[in-house]
């Protein structure tokens, strides 16, 4: 029986015969290679959703900030200090830390002093929020936190243990990993050990030493166009499908260094189902050592997919979540949570 | 991390607590309780600390012959040349709560704590407050009215009677690292975190 990645050749050949005249015009029209558009149309259904998802990446992200209660116990004195430099904002209703920017004020919210003091991290999106809240990390916890940097996930994760347990946050980029360590020491962060090394060889050093993982994969980023518009041109079927391999062998070694009972949470900021439901199948595929569980998230989020471009994936896949600009007003994202047998 | 040469680290010593209490009084230890001390050195020593839950982890790191970037609470950075100790202003902050007072400390009005994290230095003008011991060429805070530490800087002066005699534009701490960093270089490695 060919793998998931094998899959991926013949779902190439299917997205490319399926590439239609309304696809090729609606491709050029909103500046898209046309695959990515044959693809959304595979995964929305409707050319009325397509439409309202490419009309969703040309708008903003809205800023959102959490606050460092690490640093600030008590989060209105960080606001209270940023509305007197003529900020406003609005609590994130489901993550109690959390606010959006709804006027920005005299300086950059990447030059206050309170930024500078650790008080807060900044977002350009709501969903970067959820991994952190759907591993329900405690201080009894020893989390493991894979590709980490910049740190967004990894200090959210820690305040969420108020400080306490262990989380070991691990990065292979030198460039990206500075931002980590600075995002640390900035926020006082001091239950991470921070280490420069390939993920995958993170059993290796720990074996199965943890209780919860988050593995927020490297991506090609298709759930962030609003960020960044050249995503709509930059990344072939081929690159999705090197990023899917990485991707695989990222969450093999995740799911290996995770005691049994234990938790791993996989996300990626792309809502390619190459990356996201592929990627997970093919791991449910290859190990009978890990579950997909349902999210402890009450977000009315979109459920995984169960077919794309006939390839049967397998049904527990829903129980994963996806995340569409156009429907839930944030970046696309996925998530899927996966219990260590 | 020092950024060249092999890296080595240890758990424990005793090094961070004699300059700690050298610096701020026996008291101040306090702010060590719970944790237990890593250094990193290749040409400089960082230190760090560490609680309990965090020791298994490292262990494991450093019997697998690598070294972690970075652990639990960064303490600051042991010099072979004056100041031979330079704390963080997470420690220093901790210091401060266990004593309940400033020592070693230039408290500095809006206006200096704006030039401060650009990296200049403190001036007399810009010093509300000033708090003893202080000695020319060691580590002393620079403060705000808010309470937090903002900066470290050397001293230009050996005692607060000193400052009678400055001009106001004269310097009374030269920065060596303040918060801007985290703006500035935190991210790329286009400036040194230490300015000494």
């Amino acid at each position: 029986m060919p793998s998931y990645t094998d899959a991926l050749s013949s779902v190439w050949g299917r997205i490319r015969s399926s590439t239609s005249s309304r696809v090729e015009e609606v491709a050029s029209s909103y500046g898209y290679l046309s695959y990515m558009v044959t693809r959304y149309l595979e995964m929305l259904s409707s050319w009325e959703e397509v439409i309202e998802l490419l009309k969703a990446f040309e708008r903003d992200l809205v800023r959102s900030i959490r606050v460092n209660t690490l640093r600030f116990g008590d989060p209105r004195e960080v606001i209270e200090r940023l509305e007197a430099l003529g900020y406003s904002f609005t609590p994130v209703p489901w993550e109690r830390y959390s606010y959006t920017v709804v006027r920005s004020g005299r300086v950059p919210l990447g030059a206050t002093h309170e930024f500078l003091l650790g008080g807060y991290y900044l977002y350009r999106g709501l969903a970067s929020l959820l991994p952190p809240l759907a591993l329900r990390p405690t201080d009894s916890d020893r989390v493991l936190d894979v590709a980490a940097a910049p740190g967004g996930k990894t200090t959210h994760i820690a305040q969420l243990m108020e400080g306490r347990g262990l989380v070991v946050a691990v990065d292979v980029d030198r460039e990206r990993f500075r931002a980590l360590r600075s995002n640390l020491e900035r926020m006082g962060v001091e239950n991470v050990v921070a280490l420069r090394m390939d993920g995958r060889l993170v059993p290796k050093v720990f074996g199965r030493f943890f209780t919860k993982a988050l593995l927020d994969a490297p991506c090609t980023g298709e759930g962030l166009i609003q960020l960044d518009k050249s995503r709509k041109v930059k990344t072939s079927f081929d690159d999705l499908v090197r990023a899917h391999r990485l991707q695989v062998e990222l969450l093999k070694a995740t799911v290996e260094a995770v005691a049994p009972g234990g938790l791993v949470l996989y996300s990626t900021c792309s809502i390619a189902p190459e990356e996201d439901e592929f990627t997970v199948a093919e791991v449910l595929e290859s190990s009978s050592r890990v579950e997909v569980v349902n999210l402890p998230l009450e977000l009315d989020l979109l459920p995984g997919l169960s077919e794309y471009f006939r390839v049967r994936l397998p049904e527990d896949l829903r129980r994963c979540r996806r995340i569409y600009p156009h429907k839930h007003g944030m970046e696309g994202f996925f998530l899927c949570l996966l219990r260590v047998l | 991390m020092p950024p060249k040469g092999t890296v080595r680290c240890r758990l424990g010593g005793d090094e961070l607590e004699r300059h700690v209490t050298r610096l701020y009084g026996a008291g101040a230890t306090r702010a060590l309780v719970g944790y237990v001390p890593m250094y990193c050195w290749s040409s400089f020593t960082e230190v760090y600390l560490l609680r309990e839950e965090l020791l298994e982890a490292v262990e494991k790191v450093l019997n697998s012959g690598r070294v972690p970037y970075s652990a639990g609470l960064y303490a600051g950075r042991l010099r072979r040349s004056r100041p031979i100790f330079i704390p963080s202003h997470l420690l220093v902050e901790r210091v401060y709560g266990v004593l309940g007072k400033y020592v070693r400390a230039f408290e500095a009005a809006e206006q200096g704590v704006r030039v401060v994290l650009y990296g200049r230095d403190l001036l007399k003008s810009s010093t509300l407050r000033c708090f003893e011991p202080l000695e020319v060429g060691e580590v002393v805070s620079v403060v705000g009215t808010d309470g937090r530490v903002y900066a470290l800087g050397l001293s230009e002066v050996g005692s607060c009677s000193e400052l009678e005699k400055l001009r106001a534009e004269d310097a009374v701490a030269r920065v060596v690292f303040d918060l801007g960093w985290y703006l500035r270089g935190g991210t790329v490695a286009r400036e040194r975190k230490y300015r000494v």
